[in-house]
């Protein structure tokens, strides 16, 4: 069955592997900076590090507020996508099963949020915020996330939901199973792929988020790891050794996500692209 | 009877499920959207009691500011060379990865894995490989003998605004490839195989079938990039501030800078409102564009 290697194959081969070469480098430069010392990098940025230099990630973990930083990302993703996953299928799944003239009207209202970038209502959200005493607060962030990704999501589970066959529910509601109890049991379960990529999308983007929590997060206490980051390239801006640990130590958890579920990111992108 | 009854009960059931969503949405992300259109008609400064009712003021200053006027410039350079740059190289990155023999997966993901990265973070990187006197790229012009084009790539108003589109395109063309190179794997191979027996080189196998049957993938990517161009934020935040001068200040970026760097909340409300009718437009055009091919289909 194989075929053999052509002249043209080759050519495409090498062709890729610069192309991918110049891709792979930014990321590269990276991870091999946190482990030089300030000094080396800006001698010589190529090659690899004589020898492994740890001092900037002790530095980074002792000395300043990255290790809070890393724990209130944590939470952040965490919480705001526990809650999603418990609050939008529901939705999704009342007004895909429901199709009534005010579940229709609830689709197009969520819908509608997908248009508004969060610029657009930033300004007001923060006054908001502190009216209700949400504002330096954790809890704040993660209901913007929630009330943020509530039109992309409802779209991915209502189309999801589509393709599944009602008949499993309509005898299980002949046996006198709640509406609660048959979503739990028998709905939710077979909506896992879409759950799975809502969760790796809205996840990375929480973990990557950088205005609003840069915004609503108490002044003076950790933020969260994107936002220290910003920090320290105005504060140290000559420890380059030190922000490139930092950054490497954030990007880890996004790599071994990417690695684990690789098809939920893929497939997050497809489906979330056809449908816009 | 006994159907409505039934049909009741199911609606109860509905407003439970959907009650949750409704309230989060509405009060962050409705409300604060309505209170973006009463401000926009005020000089409130963020910070005071007093919330000065001005009129439209402030869209008379949309229209007069020459800042606003170059805000929007860029906002539209930004646009117009994402689409294109980010489309060109997503699918001449999926036709790569298509066609090629060994370790498609690992370079799929290599072409990927920038889409995953915070903005703020490849903005630090690429603000590093830029930097004029330690940077990557000054020291390889050097080495190669091209140190005439040496230059200051973020500090100079010349290349800041190309070198922020050219770390763009680098981090997001792996989203759309993906989209082409689902696209590319739906077209049967046949086709090509036909008219490679007629006669086409792959050119032309490429204009004539490959290109026209993956319209669908295309129009996706040009609608989705052009929504995400409007978004771009972060690395011009770590990058150039906006700067130097104004050069790669984007209407994203001024209603920021304008709202909380110069506290002036009422004119960033009012600018904000310009991004939502653009935003608007491209969404409502995208969504027309779509159900035509639905139909189509």
């Amino acid at each position: 069955m194989k075929k053999e290697v052509k002249p043209i194959d080759v050519i495409t081969f090498v062709i890729t592997l610069l192309i991918a070469v110049v891709f792979a480098f930014p990321i590269y430069f990276n991870i091999m900076s946190a482990f030089k010392s300030n000094a080396e990098i800006m001698k010589d940025a190529i090659s690899f590090p004589k020898e492994l230099y740890l001092e900037s990630f002790k530095y980074l973990l002792t000395e300043t507020k990255y290790p809070e930083a890393m724990l209130n990302s944590t939470i952040l993703t965490v919480s705001s996508i526990a809650v999603m996953v418990l609050v939008i299928p529901m939705a999704a799944y009342a007004i895909e099963r429901t199709n009534s003239k005010w579940t229709n009207a609830a689709f197009t209202y969520f819908l509608f949020g997908m248009m508004i970038p969060f610029q657009v209502y930033m300004i007001p959200l923060f006054k908001q915020l502190k009216m209700i005493g949400l504002f330096g607060t954790l809890t704040g962030p993660v209901l913007l996330y929630i009330s943020g990704s509530i039109g992309f999501g409802v779209l991915l589970y209502t189309s999801f939901l589509k393709g599944i066959p009602r008949e499993i529910e309509e005898s299980a509601e002949i046996d006198g199973c709640s509406r609660t109890g048959i979503f739990w049991k028998i709905v939710f379960p077979l909506l896992g792929p879409v759950t799975a990529s809502m969760v790796v999308l809205q996840g990375l983007g929480i973990w990557n988020d950088f205005l609003m929590p840069m915004m609503v997060l108490p002044a003076g206490q950790a933020k969260t790891m994107i936002v220290e980051l910003f920090y320290y390239v105005g504060e140290f801006s000559s420890r380059w050794d030190m922000i490139f640990a930092g950054t490497t130590m954030s990007l880890i958890p996004v790599l071994i996500a990417f690695l684990s579920l690789q098809k939920y990111f893929v497939k997050g992108v497809s489906s979330g692209a056809i449908k816009g | 009877m006994i159907a409505k009854s039934k049909k009741k009960k199911w609606t109860n059931y509905a407003i439970w499920f959907i009650l949750p969503a409704f309230i989060v949405y509405t009060a962050f992300v409705i409300v604060p959207t309505l209170s973006s259109v009463y401000l926009s008609f005020t000089a409130w400064n963020g910070v005071s009691e007093k919330i000065p009712y001005i009129g439209l003021d402030n869209f008379v200053e949309i229209f007069k500011s020459p800042r606003v006027h170059n805000a929007l410039k860029n906002t539209l350079i930004l646009a117009v060379s994402l689409v294109l740059l980010e489309n060109i190289v997503a699918l001449g990155l999926a036709i790569l990865v298509d066609q090629v023999r060994w370790f498609r997966n690992l370079f799929r993901s290599i072409f990927y894995f920038p889409v995953l990265m915070s903005g703020i973070i490849m903005g630090f990187i690429w603000m590093i490989i830029l930097n004029y006197n330690f940077g990557v790229l000054n020291q390889l012009l050097e080495m190669t003998g091209l140190g005439f084009l040496k230059t200051d790539w973020l500090g100079n108003p010349d290349f800041a605004l190309i070198s922020i589109i050219l770390s763009t395109v680098w981090k997001a063309a792996g989203y759309y490839m993906v989209i082409y190179l689902a696209g590319l794997q739906g077209i049967p191979q046949e086709l090509n195989e036909a008219a490679s027996i007629d006669g086409a080189n792959r050119l032309q196998q490429f204009r004539h079938i490959t290109f026209p049957l993956l319209a669908g993938a295309t129009t996706v990517c040009v609608m989705l990039s052009m929504i995400g161009s409007l978004k771009v934020f972060d690395q011009i935040a770590v990058m150039t501030d906006g700067g130097p001068g104004f050069a790669t200040e984007t209407l994203t970026y001024i209603i920021y800078k304008v709202g909380f760097g110069e506290l002036r909340q009422g004119f960033g409300t009012a600018l904000a409102l310009v991004l939502f009718i653009l935003t608007l437009v491209i969404s409502l055009v995208q969504i027309k564009v779509l159900r035509k091919r639905e139909v189509q289909m």
